[in-house]
């Protein structure tokens, strides 16, 4: 009865309750939000590379390095010459590399040039390494294996062909159509920029870029397919690359060799601590976004209260009708927690919904512009104690409200 | 004795120098049905607050159905209400947004007696007693006409079977069939159930319905003017 009462007595006044819900609804679904979204992206950062001791690449900074070689983000400042990388890899306390050419794009979705030692090596999280779930790795120049969510987004089997164009951008207006990839394999979801990445062989690099100048295509040389076979395709220069050395023991004494290298201005980072810098960078920023949003719940919290203070004065009748009835004081005290309740509750089940809808919505956007992967289920053990705290914040703000019926009620 | 009052004296707290309440002596018996008129401002609300043990006076003693009032805590008084005394204000006698069952219902939520199991058979029993129309059972309270809710009031009032029924001038919002109506449906009631009735009012035309009338003043010695003779 005391439900149904709250419950009568709300519906009775939709106008102010409506917009306090709103009101509600909004901040929890900001809250819950940047609180999502801040837990989904940290898990993302530390899971994006894993097992690679060193990225080497042109001189730069260690966040722009890291964005561009391992989250495909931006562009490399410059290319490393390909004797430069031979050279570091014949080091011997160098295990394995894997070099990195960049520049290329399929729809949106960023062209890597590599070896085979990147399936062989590279891994993410807690060391997973790639696995295939179609078909095997690249074989001939114009062979293609897609990321995961190329493959299912662009809608591509084993067999299909693919042109890669030049650039970057979406839309480009150069393509090489005029040699194109077939697809050999797709690997499995990896939540990472993996997966948004379609990997050739550095000799197919070269080979869609013969006779190309300054990234135009000149004209069709009518090359044919056995040409590239015969030509030479050694690279010049590659974009970056990882290594894995024997012993981590090494690894500054190696970073330090590649840091100190004359030839040419080259930089080596630790993975590990470029990841932590730049999620310090964006910490700032994201601690911000959390405090306004709890600013935000605050304020809509506060909002509730007045509504049901407001409501008091209004209600002075119903208090003395419950009153002679035989209600104690502690039973309005109750009744206008009640409200705050369902309000709070109604507002948490909306918020989150309409979280739910935006991230369903948003999801595609962020993978393919930020590389950011969100899930989309909320019922983490996160947002569930966010949830837990928001009802609890209301029930604490609500106590003026609840306890100015009490007064009244005596 | 269904009251006795003795040695009452009352007054607001903000308003010390003003005595509202000051009653030597006065009682009433089981099973009467009395007429109490006086001015409005007269203290009348006060005296029924203080038998419904919403207030405390801050002298003398307060017995109800054999009960001291005034030596009860208050949770002790909100139990006793809600069990014993039957209550219809003026107006505002019923949550405007609940229908008239749940309005009723209510009412049986804060009584200890058997608030457990589902009274709402009971409820239409009295509905049907009251001349209530099913059609209006099931409808905002705030829908019904004047003279209807407070038939719904009588309803709420009497859902308890209290013992003692207070009823603050409950006519005075009524026209004059509508408060004919109204007493001819509670008399009977009342000596039905053999409840007693304490009856405010200024309208001394209603005294007719009454076996017992008497003014507020007759017993209220306040100001020092005594109407007694």
């Amino acid at each position: 009865m005391l439900a149904k009462l709250a419950l009568q007595s709300l519906l009775d006044r939709k106008g102010s309750v409506m917009l306090s819900l709103l009101a509600m609804t909004v901040s929890i679904f900001v809250l819950l939000g940047v609180e999502h979204v801040r837990h989904q992206a940290k898990d993302n950062f530390s899971n994006t590379v894993s097992g690679v001791d060193l990225i080497v690449g042109a001189r730069t900074g260690n966040i722009n390095l890291l964005l561009y070689s391992v989250f495909r983000i931006g562009s490399p400042t410059n290319n490393i010459r390909w004797q430069t990388y031979e050279n570091i890899s014949n080091n011997k306390l160098v295990e394995w590399t894997i070099p990195i050419s960049l520049g290329d794009s399929h729809k949106g979705y960023r062209v890597l040039g590599t070896t085979k030692d990147y399936f062989e090596h590279f891994s993410y999280g807690k060391k997973h390494h790639l696995a295939f779930e179609q078909g095997r790795q690249f074989d001939q120049v114009f062979d293609v294996v897609l990321g995961a969510e190329v493959a299912n987004k662009l809608g591509y089997s084993l067999g299909d062909k693919v042109a890669l164009a030049h650039g970057i951008a979406a839309t480009s207006f150069s393509i090489h159509d005029d040699r194109p990839f077939t697809v050999v394999g797709i690997l499995a979801a990896t939540g990472t920029p993996v997966d948004q990445t379609l990997h050739v062989s550095l000799k197919g690099i070269e080979a869609i870029h013969i006779d190309w100048q300054h990234g135009v295509k000149i004209a069709n040389s009518g090359l044919t397919q056995s040409d590239f076979e015969k030509a030479d395709l050694q690279p010049k220069s590659i974009t970056a690359f990882m290594l894995g050395l024997k012993s981590k023991m090494a690894t500054f004494q190696v970073q330090r060799a590649i840091n100190e290298y004359t030839a040419e201005p080259v930089v080596a980072i630790l993975p590990g601590v470029a990841l932590s810098e730049l999620w310090r960078m964006i910490g700032v920023l994201e601690n911000t976004l959390l405090l306004v949003s709890i600013l935000v719940f605050i304020a809509a919290c506060l909002g509730v209260s007045s509504m049901l203070l407001a409501s008091i004065r209004e209600r002075r009748h119903e208090i003395q009708l419950l009153r002679i009835m035989g209600a104690p004081p502690y039973y309005l005290f109750l009744l206008i927690e009640l409200e705050a309740f369902l309000i709070t509750l109604l507002s948490c089940v909306l918020g989150t919904a309409l979280l739910v809808a935006c991230l369903a919505l948003l999801q595609d956007y962020l993978v393919s512009h930020y590389g950011i992967y969100i899930e989309i289920n909320l019922l983490t053990e996160n947002s569930l104690h966010l949830l837990a705290s928001i009802l609890l914040a209301s029930f604490v703000v609500s106590v003026i409200p609840s306890f100015s019926g009490y007064r009244k009620a005596r | 004795m269904a009251i006795e009052l003795a040695d009452i004296r009352f007054h607001y707290p903000d308003r010390t120098e003003h005595a509202v309440l000051n009653i030597p002596l006065w009682s009433l018996k089981t099973g009467d049905q009395v007429f109490v008129h006086g001015p409005s401002g007269g203290g009348k609300s006060t005296l029924l607050g203080l038998l419904s043990g919403l207030h405390s006076p801050n002298n003398g003693q307060v017995s109800v159905l054999g009960q001291r009032l005034d030596k009860m805590t208050n949770r002790q008084r909100d139990q006793f209400r809600a069990a014993n005394i039957g209550y219809v204000f003026q107006k505002f006698n019923l949550m405007p947004y609940l229908n008239a069952i749940d309005n009723v219902l209510l009412a049986t939520q804060f009584s200890q007696l058997n608030s457990s199991n589902d009274r709402t058979k009971e409820v239409k029993t009295l509905f049907d007693g009251l001349n209530i129309p099913e059609k209006e059972w099931h409808i905002p309270c705030r829908d019904l006409s004047v003279g209807q809710q407070q038939r719904v009031a009588i309803a709420r009032a009497l859902i308890n079977k209290p013992q003692l029924l207070i009823a603050d001038e409950p006519t005075s919002s009524l026209d004059q069939a509508n408060t004919d109506a109204f007493m001819q449906l509670l008399m009977p009631l009342v000596a039905e159930n053999n409840m007693t009735l304490l009856f405010v009012s200024h309208d001394l035309s209603l005294s007719s319905y009454f076996n017992k009338v008497q003014s507020l003043g007759d017993f209220n010695q306040v100001g020092g003017i005594n109407h007694a003779s």
